[in-house]
């Protein structure tokens, strides 16, 4: 008896957190795309119906086509800055997490000091420009990579120093005894071993800069530099907007993360989990 | 020897192409993202390369609004400024402080086409003018529904009380009299703004002795009054039952399609229209906010936007040759023809055509005859307070009375003019 109303009560919560699930997760992305297919008549209502015309294909060429196919230099754009400042975080974040977590000296506390100061402080615009200017990197999509490396160092610094302090010391003795130098021991036992927080860390810092709005905003202006967020700005302005153009925008722009997730999502749970057991 | 000649090489073809470069000068334009800026812009532009081949446009388009704001005043602090850019006039235009970072355009030839009236509103406080006109400008005032007009028999109010008496009509008739949008909440504030040509009127040194911290809200009745309709609209119970959530978007279709018969917006609105209701455009009318005396009424005019030079810009020279194109009667029926005339534009001799929709036709009058415009309080005076749209929520909603919430906008405007540094604050 008992057993069948455990039963029961199990089932009934699981269709519970189901409905809430669809609710927060579904409903909203249904919107978006209801909202993409309309007219721009129908779009402008604002109404969570089911359109009377669809113009999806319609809508989709509009997007693509307009300021002479600004969308795709978009998505290259993006792409590039995603792919260079995300290969650099992982690179850079775990030699510095390497170095600190496996070399107690004096200016550790510093570095440990200007760490945190670049993850709380927030930068300054028109100052970060004028180093840009210095620099020859205004206006230039690596400047731009440059940027984001610089913003989201701090983060993967913190969360790679961490996980490698589960990592055993003995696995970097035994690599030095067998011959190995210092590099060797870094890109050949430890980098890989660091895999689980390395995907970690590409899931959250590419769907942080892909979606990044307001850097790119002020640190890259010209029209050949557009990032996909700003392609937004086509359909919404102070006066005037097409909402179905805008809405059709944002189902493509949010296309790419969520292949990044679907692609990831077994390594990031076996993620998670592999940290969880270590500790 | 071979890289030598390699170089050799290299260098001619450079010396090459930068020769090029001198001969066809390329402009960059920075201009906001609306769809009427950027079908004027690149119609004027293409028209000035046809005629003059050497020089072509790169046109970068920015976001509008406070984002908007930033990046313009971003580029301009960091010299990154566009050859030619355009932003609003009036106090904005003052906070970017003209008369170091833009170039004077105060004896360029196109000047001699500029009505005087904006002229004094792209002034620097050096009294040089900085920028030429690009667009139209805009009504604040009441669009109407001229299907409810027609069939309830009313005529175009000229005072408050004719306003409020057809108001009672509508209401009778079953349609929501004035429609209220306080989703998007600077919609609310156009009682209080589209005013002003009422306060002026009444009290013609308001903006001078204002600025100078001599006359307030609170204090001047007339000015007061903008704050007591909203009340007034709102005790009457004339609004639309989801006032509190309506946008700007739903406002314009309702008064367009007869959902409700007044409306107050600027009349940039009427693009909205165009755009999402286009069977509706002949049935919207417009007419300038009515005061309390019939005999002295007239419309609150929001300035078109200027194009400017950057005092910085290595092509000034050129630049200001396009801008004088942009100032003649050609440039101006050029833009006229891209997008529309959703309001006169401010350039001697530039006639709009004669099938313009209803409600822009409805307010040429007012700038066809002398003294019945008169530009919105944001030009004449820096002083705005960054809180007026939520007072005039609360107002609009019952929440506050008329003149605490005067004096309340007193107060917030306080901060802003210590932030410019105004005297006497």
């Amino acid at each position: 008896m008992s057993l069948r109303r455990d039963f029961a009560r199990r089932r009934n919560t699981g269709i519970l957190a189901l409905l809430v699930a669809t609710v927060i997760f579904i409903l909203p992305f249904l919107y978006i795309f209801l909202m993409a297919v309309k007219t721009k008549q129908e779009a402008s209502l604002f109404l969570f119906n089911w359109p009377s015309e669809w113009q999806a294909w319609q809508n989709l060429v509009d997007v693509v086509q307009t300021r002479n196919y600004m969308l795709l230099l978009a998505y290259f754009n993006s792409t590039v800055i995603t792919v260079g400042a995300v290969t650099l975080l992982v690179i850079f974040g775990a030699m510095v997490g390497y170095v600190l977590q496996r070399r107690p000296s004096g200016w550790n506390k510093l570095i440990y000091a200007c760490i945190l100061i670049g993850l709380m402080v927030p930068p300054a615009i028109v100052p970060t420009i004028w180093v840009l200017q210095g620099l020859g990197l205004f206006k230039t999509i690596h400047g731009m990579i440059f940027i984001q490396v610089a913003y989201g160092l701090a983060f993967s610094v913190l969360l790679y120093r961490s996980f490698i302090s589960t990592i055993p010391r003995d696995l970097d003795e035994a690599a030095i005894i067998d011959g190995a130098k210092p590099w060797q021991v870094f890109f050949k036992v430890i980098l890989p071993l660091l895999k689980p927080v390395t995907v970690t860390l590409i899931v959250v810092q590419s769907i942080a800069i892909f979606n990044d709005f307001t850097n790119p905003l002020y640190y890259l202006p010209g029209k050949e530099n557009v990032t996909v967020q700003l392609t937004l700005f086509n359909f919404q302005s102070q006066f005037q907007s097409q909402y179905n153009l805008l809405f059709m925008n944002i189902l493509l722009v949010t296309i790419p993360p969520l292949l990044v997730f679907i692609f990831f999502n077994r390594q990031i749970v076996a993620g998670m989990t592999s940290g969880a057991v270590k500790g | 020897m071979k890289t030598l000649r390699y170089s050799a090489v290299m260098a001619a073809a450079i010396a090459w192409t930068s020769g090029m470069a001198q001969a066809e000068l390329t402009l960059s334009v920075l201009i906001d993202n609306n769809p009427e800026t950027i079908a004027s812009m690149e119609a004027v532009t293409a028209a000035y390369t046809a005629a003059n081949p050497e020089v072509t446009f790169d046109i970068e388009q920015r976001a509008g609004g406070a984002d908007g704001d930033n990046i313009v005043k971003t580029r301009l602090a960091t010299g990154e400024m566009a050859d030619i850019f355009n932003y609003n006039s009036g106090s904005l235009f003052q906070a970017l402080k003209p008369q170091e970072t833009m170039a004077d355009l105060t004896a360029i030839e196109g000047q001699a086409n500029v009505l005087d009236s904006f002229k004094q509103v792209v002034t620097a406080p050096d009294g040089t003018v900085r920028g030429v006109p690009f667009g139209p400008a805009m009504g604040g005032g009441i669009f109407y529904n001229r299907k409810i007009y027609a069939d309830l028999g009313l005529t175009v109010p000229k005072s408050w009380d004719e306003f409020m008496a057809n108001n009672a009509k509508v209401a009778e008739a079953g349609k929501v009299p004035v429609i209220t949008t306080f989703g998007d909440t600077w919609t609310s504030q156009l009682f209080v703004l589209g005013d002003y040509f009422n306060v002026q009127a009444e009290v013609p040194t308001f903006a001078a002795e204002y600025t100078a911290n001599k006359a307030k809200y609170a204090s001047t009745p007339a000015a007061m009054r903008g704050f007591e309709y909203l009340e007034a609209v709102f005790k009457a119970n004339y609004m639309n039952e989801d006032f509190g959530v309506a946008s700007f978007e739903d406002g314009m279709r309702m008064v367009a399609t007869g959902e409700g018969a007044h409306y107050p917006m600027l009349t940039f609105g009427i693009g909205t229209v165009k755009q999402n209701h286009p069977d509706s455009l002949a049935d919207l009318g417009f007419f300038a906010q009515p005061g309390p005396d019939a005999a002295k009424n007239g419309l609150t005019v929001w300035m078109p936007a200027a194009l400017y030079v950057p005092a910085a810009s290595p092509n000034a020279e050129e630049a200001i040759k396009f801008l004088n194109f942009v100032a003649s009667v050609e440039g101006c029926n050029t833009m006229i023809g891209a997008a529309g005339a959703s309001g006169p534009y401010l350039i001697k001799g530039c006639e709009l055509p004669a099938d313009v929709p209803p409600a822009v036709a409805d307010m040429l009058p007012y700038f066809q005859t002398e003294g019945m415009t008169a530009p919105a309080l944001e030009f004449l005076s820096p002083v705005k307070g960054p809180a007026l749209e939520q007072i005039t929520v609360e107002v609009g909603s019952g929440i506050r009375p008329a003149a605490e919430a005067a004096a309340l906008y007193d107060q917030d405007v306080e901060k802003q003019a210590k932030q410019l540094g105004l005297p006497n604050w």
